[in-house]
Parts: structure tokens; C-alpha cells; sequence
């Protein structure tokens, strides 16, 4: 009877230190050590380049519905690698708009967010650049747009030349190269109309030309990216370079506000410039493509499924903002209802919630390489 | 040397306690100690929204001692205990999630009452059986990773996951095969059918037949 007494002592110890102990955290450390991460890019990355002035002041400074706890995905991704909150490489804006002073641009020792709104992959002139203005009249804000070759200049002169090859980077442009070029198709159908002797046959050729001279400028946008990770990032010395493709701007408010026939040569000159930015890549060591392009599509295609309550509208009220931008949206600056998971922001950039969503896919890309 | 052995043999039979009964026969306690391997067979649902599509898991096998208590109804009929030592399981991604490596790991105790049907005599060297079991199945100490968090809120607070806690039948084929009068080998293969659900701190939840094999060896000792 010992033996029973002991065994089933034993047996029900077992079963009441189970009944012990909850869940827990687990290891949360990524499985690469990352020391910094570097992003190199436009409006979807920026950090803060124009949270100054009276952007500052009204609750604004990233391309999203701001708040205290808005990220945009370049900050979810730092968090979880574990590098320190990305602070903007270079602030400052050159506006001649009376209500928002310009503020003198100044460089940040030790900040890697590089990317800017506005910045396009090769062409320093982006969209809401003063050097745009009048053509462009959003050029009155005065976006710096450093564009993505300049970004990367200036981090390999501030780090000595190289990468030390223990940095996550990032790299998502050539949005505005879709605007500008697109802005280009514009005015020269405008110019086309309006010239004299104008006929639908000849506003026709001008827009097919233009559309065509467009969609070639893309392609050439993505080819040069492409160049520039290769021998600027990763011939510098750099091992983990995340691409982020251009999604779909078709499938933007912004998009959708335009004529079938634009939108499809909207999506055309994403596509365009993806495929190039692909082709130019090739299987280049070090670098982890991620196709946004498609996933946005996904997304747009089973709003359900992402837990998306609406892709079209902005969340923001544009006509409430101090510009039409998300730049300068915040909590107070909303439509009405709930829209916490909405797609969009402002016509082009996605509310925090779809950031988590590109964040997301990301990691999920980066756990797939073994680089999360 | 014969009545070397006769000594040896009568020195054991003191030692052991024997007694007059016979081995698995009605009224005989039965405790045995061993090793139990548990082997999920996952069939996972999709994680619920929001989440990326075809999201599943797969649970990975595990191994533990396990301690049993039977006591014999009849000759033929049995109630057998079993319980044991925690398991632990490695939760790794499945579906769109393969490559993502392992989620999370989540401890289990199974504690398992079989009714069990004994064939051959008593007496006879191996004894197969056969039984059906009721198992509680007690999910705990659940642990996340940088994975799942990364999956599921990039950049958030780790994502915690909660496993339910589930009853599932087992039926079960074993043998055993007597060494003497009180010491035995006793081996079975047991199906469990378990269905139950994950709930991760982010909202979405997972459910998953698990469906494990659990195949062991133990020790036995009747009295």
C-alpha cells in the first residue's frame, strides 16, 4: 500500500504543478542582430522630415492619421527588430506658403530615416517641391524631396563610405514618380486640347505618346533603383536590404478619381516600374524583395479577411485640413465614424491600420528569410 | 549450484513480496512507469481576421514519463490511470505561415481513465487489450515568440496566445508481456480525438484538430 500511496502522490503532484504557471512572452528577440536600421524612400517611410512649423504645430508630421501612437511601417519593423525608435535624418521645409513658415533644413547626426515625402528615386524635383511651383501649385509647401540617390549619398558620407553589414535597410519608392510623370501625361493632354486646330484624333496621339513616354519613364525609375541598391547598398557593404515594391497606385482615392483609361495607365506604370526594380534585382544577395504590388491587391480584393472596413475613402477630412494631405491629419481632423480600419488616410496614404498591414507582410517576408 | 539457485530464487520471491496470486487476475493493483511519446496530427483551420490568408499551425511532437495505476475489475476487465510528467510542443507555422518557423511552444498534461478489455488468461506471458479512454486534455504555460508578434502586431506588445483546454476520447491497442509474477512490460498505441482552439492576444483565434498518436513503453509492477 506504500507504493500506491507513493506513486499516486507522485502522479497527482504532476497534475497539480501543471494546473500551475500561465502563458508568457516567449523569446522575442528577432533571429538577426540588427544594430540600426537604415530606410531609404518617400512619403510611406518618412519618420518626420516636415514635422516642423505649423505642421508641427496642428499634430501632423507623418503621411498618416497622427497621434501619439500612429507608426507608420518602418517603425512598427524597428520596434520589433529591437534598433532604436527611427528619428528623420533631415528636417526642414521650404514652403512659401504664408501660414506654414519655411524652416531652415538641418542634417541629424546619428538619424537614419532618409526617406522623404515627396521624393522620387532619381529626379531631385518631387511632388510639393518649391522648384515645382507654379506648374505644380502644391509646390508652395516646400517638401525638401531629396530624392533616393541623394538619401544614400548622404548616409554612406556620414557613416564613412560604407554599411557595417549589421543594418536592417529598407528601401520603398517611386510613388511620386507615378505622380509627377502622371502630372506630365496631364499637362500635355491640357496642352494638346487646347491647342489650336485640336482634334479628338490629335488629343488622342498626344496622349498616347505621353502615356507611353510615362510608362518608359517608370520602367527607367525602377531600373535605377535597382542599380542603386545594388551598387550603393549592397556593394557598400550592406547584408539585409528589405525592397518594398510600389503597390498598385490605381487602387488609391486617388485612383479611383481618375477616368478608366487613367487608371489603367496608372496601374501600368506601377507594374512598369516593379517589374524593372525586379528585373534589376535579379536574385542579388542581400536583399529581400517584397511585393506590396500584389499584396495591396489582395488586400483591396478581401478587405474581410485583413479586417479593412473601407479601401476608397480617405479616413481623414480633407476639406478640414490645413492642406489636402495626410501630412497634416490627426485624430481631430477625421470624417465621421469609426475609422480605425480604414485603408486610407488621405487619397494616397494608408491610416495606421494599413501600415500594420504593410508592416505585417513585411515581417512576414522577413521571417521567411530567416532575417526576423 | 542447485541449491545455490533455489536460494537465490526463494531470497528474490521474499524480496518482491510475492504471493499466491496470480498476475492480472480480478483484484490485482497494477502500477507501471515509462516513457509516452505524443505525436499531433494537426488539422488546422485558417487563423481567423485579420490575418494573411491560408494562416495554420502545426504542432510538433513530444515526450514525457508517464505513471499509470490499474486495478483489475475481472480476470478480463480493467480501469487503468494514466498520467505523467508535462509535455511540451512546439507550435510552428503551417499553410502560408511554413516557412515562418516555430510560433510559440505550450505545455499539456493529459490525465486518461481507459476501461480495458483483456484477452488470454490471466496467467498467459502476453496479454494483449484493448481499451477506450476519456482524456482531459490541460493546456497551460503557453509561450509566444518574436514570430508571432512579428506576424501578427509588428512593432506592438508580444502577442500572448491562450490554448484551450479540451476532453477527447481514446481508444487504445496494447500488450503486455510478463517478466514474473509481479514485474511486466507493458507497451500501447493511443489515438486521441482532441479538437479545440488558440486565442492570440491580438483577437485572432485558430481552431485545430489535433488528433495526436501516443505510443509507450513502460515498466509494471502488480501486487
Amino acid at each position: 500500500m506504500k507504493r500506491i500511496r507513493f506513486l499516486a502522490l507522485a502522479t497527482v503532484t504532476s497534475l497539480l504543478l501543471a494546473a500551475c504557471g500561465g502563458g508568457g512572452d516567449g523569446d522575442q528577440s528577432p533571429r538577426v542582430h540588427y544594430t540600426a536600421m537604415v530606410s531609404f524612400g518617400d512619403s510611406l517611410s518618412d519618420v518626420g522630415t516636415y514635422n516642423v512649423s505649423t505642421i508641427a504645430a496642428v499634430g501632423g508630421g507623418k503621411y498618416t492619421v497622427n497621434g501619439a501612437t500612429a507608426k507608420n511601417w518602418t517603425e512598427r519593423i524597428a520596434a520589433q527588430i529591437g534598433t532604436s525608435a527611427p528619428c528623420a535624418a533631415q528636417t526642414g521645409l521650404n514652403s512659401i506658403i504664408p501660414q506654414i513658415p519655411a524652416v531652415a533644413v538641418v542634417n541629424h547626426a546619428g538619424c537614419y530615416g532618409y526617406a522623404q515625402g515627396g521624393a522620387r528615386v532619381t529626379n531631385p524635383v518631387g511632388p510639393a517641391n518649391v522648384n515645382a511651383y507654379p506648374a505644380d501649385p502644391s509646390g508652395a509647401l516646400g517638401q525638401l524631396t531629396d530624392p533616393v540617390i541623394n538619401q544614400i549619398t548622404r548616409h554612406l558620407t556620414a557613416v564613412g563610405g560604407s554599411f557595417s553589414g549589421t543594418e536592417l535597410v529598407t528601401v520603398m519608392a517611386g510613388g511620386n514618380d507615378v505622380f509627377s510623370n502622371l502630372g506630365i501625361v496631364n499637362a500635355t493632354v491640357a496642352a494638346a486640347t487646347a491647342a489650336p486646330g485640336a482634334t479628338p484624333t490629335s488629343i488622342a496621339a498626344a496622349a498616347q505618346a505621353a502615356g507611353t513616354a510615362a510608362v518608359t519613364a517608370m520602367g527607367t525609375a525602377g531600373g535605377e533603383l535597382a542599380a542603386y541598391i545594388k551598387t550603393q547598398i549592397v556593394a557598400k557593404g550592406a547584408t539585409h536590404v528589405v525592397v518594398v515594391n510600389l503597390p498598385d497606385v490605381s487602387q488609391t482615392p486617388l485612383g479611383y478619381s481618375q477616368s478608366v483609361a487613367t487608371q489603367g495607365l496608372i496601374q501600368l506604370m506601377s507594374s512598369t516600374f516593379n517589374s524593372q526594380l525586379a528585373v534589376g534585382l535579379g536574385n542579388t544577395a542581400g536583399v529581400l524583395q517584397v511585393d506590396a504590388f500584389t499584396q495591396g491587391q489582395d488586400q483591396v480584393a478581401h478587405p474581410t479577411q485583413y479586417g479593412l472596413t473601407n479601401v476608397t475613402v480617405p479616413a481623414c477630412d480633407l476639406t478640414v485640413t490645413i492642406l489636402a494631405s495626410s501630412l497634416v491629419c490627426s485624430g481631430n481632423t477625421l470624417i465621421a465614424g469609426d475609422v480605425s480600419h480604414y485603408q486610407f488616410a488621405d487619397t494616397v496614404h494608408p491610416t495606421p491600420y494599413g501600415y500594420q498591414l504593410l508592416a505585417q507582410f513585411v515581417a512576414k517576408r522577413m521571417t521567411d528569410a530567416g532575417w526576423l | 549450484m542447485t541449491h545455490g539457485i533455489k536460494t537465490l530464487a526463494f531470497a528474490a520471491m521474499v524480496l518482491l513480496g510475492t504471493s499466491a496470486a496470480m498476475a492480472q487476475s480480478a483484484g490485482t493493483w497494477m502500477v507501471k512507469g515509462g516513457v509516452n511519446r505524443i505525436d499531433p496530427k494537426v488539422k488546422s483551420d485558417d487563423l481567423s481576421a485579420p490575418s494573411l490568408p491560408n494562416s495554420q499551425v502545426d504542432v510538433k511532437s513530444a515526450t514525457a514519463a508517464i505513471l499509470t495505476l490499474g486495478y483489475m475489475l475481472t480476470d478480463e476487465a480493467s480501469l487503468e490511470f494514466y498520467a505523467g510528467l508535462p509535455y511540451k510542443h512546439d507550435i510552428v507555422g503551417a499553410g502560408a505561415l511554413s516557412n515562418a518557423g516555430k510560433l510559440g511552444t505550450v505545455k499539456q498534461v493529459s490525465p486518461t481513465l481507459f476501461a480495458q478489455y483483456r484477452f488470454l488468461p490471466a496467467a498467459s506471458v502476453w496479454r494483449p487489450y484493448v481499451g477506450i479512454g476519456l482524456t482531459y486534455a490541460h493546456f497551460y504555460g503557453e509561450e509566444g515568440s518574436g514570430t508571432l508578434t512579428s506576424l501578427t502586431n509588428p512593432g506592438g506588445p508580444p502577442t500572448k496566445m491562450s490554448v484551450d483546454s479540451a476532453f477527447g476520447l481514446s481508444p487504445q491497442l496494447g500488450v503486455s508481456f510478463q517478466i514474473n509474477d509481479q514485474w511486466y512490460v507493458d507497451g500501447s498505441v493511443i489515438k486521441t480525438f482532441l479538437k479545440n482552439k488558440t486565442t492570440l492576444s491580438t483577437g485572432q483565434s485558430i481552431e485545430t484538430k489535433l488528433d495526436p498518436v501516443s505510443t509507450n513503453l513502460s515498466v509494471g509492477y502488480r501486487f
